[in-house]
């Protein structure tokens, strides 16, 4: 029986004087992938920030592990087993890969060292580029850097923004692979626009649309259906 | 060439001092995004207990212990009480600062007096040493080898340590680095006590250097902490120090050959800097 | 909405006609003398507001334009004769290089952030201090010199009457500049500089128009100033005028005109009054102190300063008043 890992009830998130997150409410289960869908500017990169305490919510409820994390901290949240790999990734531009991992790295024990070792054998480019600046480094390494980087804390719950933005697809590819291969070992919320990827590798969906949730459910179901698509995703 | 040794030489204390200064305010900037406009004052109340603890225990070495020991709990007082409030409204931030500049000048008044205060070079650095033709004042020297000295075990820290690191990624994008479950508003509180108590410290050298203490040096000295701070690029500490460096020399050939202009030269080369490379000569952010 | 508006004016002409009777009242020289330092302030400190108040500008170069006013007025009276005319051609030649100068300053700084800009006003203002200290010949430095003031000033009582006319007219005239359209551009720029920018409004433009109108009004306070001392030196361009300037407004309340006039006379007194006790306790010659924490306190806690407080406390409450007016008759109507 699969536990929800986090629940998210009704949220509404103000930025300054805009109301963003109009009601988004969706369960994420462990072990799979839970993709959030919808147009762009509906409101799914604002769900995964309310998520990380940075754009705090206004009203509704987050819990995390039976835990409510609705107005703590950043760094609490992040701390309590939540990875975050954003939209622009948030590599440090004058860190070398190395000093990358090593900043997130919260303790840096055997356990710690070893799931190092299992990322870079997953990401092999980050082994080769080690002492390279992470500003240097191509869209798709620091795609997999941010990713590495969200992994190395026994995360038990990865957010994960865009993942596909601006790559190749050959690089897409390689990110997808990796997805499903951390998916093993944790929970994953995905924000995706490339559809094709997320219906490939999400086992559920929820729509958002104007801050809204519209609709979530199992991903093979919105595969087929075509009204959903065109009305909310402009596909099909 | 003796000339120009001294020239060298003083130009480069100077600049040691300013650099004390503008590391800090560099660093709070870079991190905090917080222009400390008060950070003078933090100089200037070294500056004073350093001068107090020497003439109470008469050794140079717990002076400089003592006037850190002020800047980093003054630092502490600073951030909690004056910038905390007042994160991320810049306007407020330079209010603030600056009145908190005027409260610590006064009560330095209100503490040790309004008249300036003589400061004595303990014996040891005392004196010169005569190489050839050049004289070389030994208190100078020191300046610059601690100068030199605080440089290399900041960029170590910065470069080596987890916590260099964790400043060094934060100065980039703080927000990642919340998210990465550091909680970053305790390492503003670090930042700024260790940045009080490197210009605590710069004040605490400079008392022997100029003679007297005195509650105006704190401003006079922040000024030119800015503009070394603007040129050398907000939130770079190696920029700091080769501004420092610059402005410090050029203050001191200036005040030789042109003396009119000497202080002048700094404020246009800033002034420069800020209209066409805002960013400053160097930058932090990769 | 009119009416309170009259009542205001009402309020301020009695005011302003008590303290034009009341050197002919009242033969304190003291009073004179200090009032007359307070209406001083009080147009620097307005001008000053327009920047920090009504553009959400820190410049903290003000001095400098103040100790145009001054050098300007002090100079000419020197040089030329000590008249009337060479008087008021003195404070317009100390206002056109204000403006200039505050023009040229605007156009290259006001587009950088807020601190880079407070930074480079700090640093242009001391640039001009040391140009004055240096220019011994025309200035005397540090040292500084005397001058003979205008025949007509030999009366205190006169001089007094001027600077109230000054006042009472910059007062006016600000206050039709804030309320004008640009005045309200200002106030766009204060509130949120890029929305006003996307409206399609050139903001630097506005902020460097306020910027000038400040640079002339404070210039204009400066050539007072000197008069008022009949001496002038390098002590006019420091950093302590603006601070002045920066406390008067910031404790009398930021955003208005009547307000940065308040927090002149409180200032002002202040010092008077506790320079004096001075000699009970030596605690009261740093009164500055006490100043700076209240100032502190007031940027965190009260940001709208004594005036602002005080309009809000007023603007809550009547707008209480008409919220009960709308929920009665709704309650009438149940009832019928």
């Amino acid at each position: 029986m699969m536990s929800i890992l986090l629940k998210v009830e009704n949220v509404q998130t103000h930025i300054g004087q805009y109301h963003i997150l109009q009601g988004v409410s969706f369960e994420a289960k462990e072990g799979q992938v839970s993709v959030l869908l919808g147009r762009n500017g509906a409101g799914k990169t604002t769900t995964l920030k309310t998520i990380m305490g940075l754009t705090p919510a206004t009203s509704g409820t987050i819990h995390f592990q039976d835990k409510e994390i609705t107005k703590q901290a950043t760094h609490h949240i992040a701390s309590s087993g939540i990875g975050y790999v954003p939209e622009d990734q948030g590599i440090f531009g004058a860190l070398t890969v190395e000093e990358n991992l090593k900043v997130a790295m919260r303790k840096e024990d055997d356990a710690a060292l070893a799931r190092q070792e299992y990322v870079l054998e997953l990401f092999p480019d980050l082994k080769k580029y080690w002492k390279k600046d992470g500003g240097h480094l191509s869209g798709g390494q620091k795609q997999m850097l941010s990713m590495a980087r969200a992994f190395i804390n026994d995360s038990k719950l990865l957010l994960i923004d865009e993942p596909s933005k601006g790559l190749a697809p050959v690089v897409i590819e390689k990110v997808m692979e990796a997805i499903v291969e951390m998916k093993k070992q944790t929970t994953i919320i995905l924000v995706e626009q490339n559809f094709i990827m997320a219906s490939r590798i999400g086992d559920t969906y929820t729509l958002i649309d104007d801050g809204e949730t519209v609709r979530s459910g199992q991903m093979s179901e919105l595969v087929q259906n075509e009204e959903l698509k065109r009305q909310y995703l402009g596909i099909g | 060439m003796e000339l120009i040794i001294n020239l060298l030489i003083n130009g480069l204390a100077t600049g040691m001092l300013i650099f004390l200064l503008a590391a800090g305010l560099t660093l709070i900037f870079g991190l905090m995004d917080v222009l400390n406009f008060a950070h003078g004052g933090l100089f200037a109340w070294g500056a004073f207990s350093g001068v107090w603890f020497y003439g109470l225990t008469n050794s140079f070495t717990i002076a400089i212990i003592g006037a850190i020991l002020t800047g980093a709990v003054l630092g502490f007082i600073t951030e909690k009480i004056i910038i905390k409030p007042v994160y991320g409204n810049h306007i407020q931030q330079i209010l603030i600062t600056l009145g908190f500049m005027i409260v610590l000048s006064e009560m330095l008044k209100v503490v040790f007096g309004p008249n300036q205060i003589a400061a004595k070079t303990p014996p040891l650095l005392s004196g010169s040493w005569e190489i050839g033709d050049v004289i070389i004042i030994k208190y100078r020297l020191f300046i610059i080898v601690v100068g030199f000295l605080v440089f290399g075990v900041f960029q170590f820290i910065l470069k080596r340590t987890k916590i260099g690191l964790i400043v060094r990624a934060g100065v980039m994008n703080k927000e990642m680095v919340q998210a990465l479950g550091i909680n970053i508003k305790q390492v503003f509180l670090y930042v700024f006590m260790v940045g009080a108590a490197l210009a605590a410290l710069g004040g605490a050298l400079m008392a022997p250097y100029s003679g007297v203490v005195y509650a105006e040096m704190g401003m006079e000295f922040a000024i030119l902490a800015f503009i070394v701070v603007v040129i050398g690029g907000m939130g770079s500490f190696p920029g700091s120090l080769l501004a420092a460096i610059l402005v410090g020399l050029a203050g001191s050939f200036m005040a030789y050959y042109v003396p009119a202009l000497s202080l002048a030269v700094n404020m246009m080369l800033m002034a420069i800097v800020l209209i066409f490379r805002p960013q400053g000569l160097f930058t932090a952010k990769g | 909405m009119k009416n309170k508006f009259q009542v205001n004016n009402a309020i301020l002409l009695v005011l302003v006609a008590a303290l034009a009777v009341f050197p002919f009242v009242s033969d304190s020289r003291t009073w004179t003398i200090l009032l007359t330092q307070i209406f001083i302030f009080s147009i620097l400190a307005m001008s000053y507001d327009l920047l920090l108040g009504y553009t959400g500008i820190v410049s903290f170069g003000h001095a400098m334009f103040f100790g145009m006013g001054a050098y300007a007025t002090a100079i000419m009276l020197n040089r030329l004769e000590p008249t009337l005319s060479v008087f008021f051609l003195s404070i317009a030649v100390g206002m056109v290089i204000a403006g200039v100068i505050s023009f040229l300053i605007g156009l290259l700084t006001l587009r950088l952030k807020s601190h880079f800009f407070a930074m480079l006003t700090l640093a242009v203002s001391g640039l001009f201090l040391v140009l004055a200290e240096k220019w011994r010949t025309l200035t005397h430095g540090n040292d500084g010199f005397t001058f003979r003031a205008p025949e007509f000033f030999k009366d205190r009582m006169m001089f007094y009457l001027l600077v109230l006319a000054c006042l009472v007219l910059v007062y006016f005239f600000l206050r039709r500049f804030v309320h004008s359209p640009l005045g309200r551009v200002l106030i766009a720029v204060r509130e949120n500089e890029q929305r006003t920018k996307s409206l399609g409004f050139q903001t630097l433009h506005y902020k460097v128009i306020a910027s000038v109108v400040a640079g002339v009004v404070a210039s204009l306070a400066g050539s007072l100033y000197a008069i008022s001392l009949r001496f002038v030196n390098t002590s006019v361009l420091t950093m302590d005028i603006t601070l002045d300037a920066l406390l008067m407004t910031i404790i009398g309340g930021v955003g208005t005109l009547i307000g940065p006039i308040i927090g002149a006379g409180v200032i002002e007194l202040a010092q008077h009054y506790l320079s004096g006790l001075a000699k009970e306790h030596p605690i009261f010659e740093r009164w500055i102190i006490f100043f700076g924490i209240i100032y502190i306190l007031a940027v965190i806690f009260f940001p709208k300063g004594i005036l602002g407080t005080i309009q809000y406390a007023f603007w809550k409450q009547k707008n209480k008043i008409p919220k009960v007016d709308v929920a009665a008759p709704s309650r009438k109507e149940l009832t019928k």
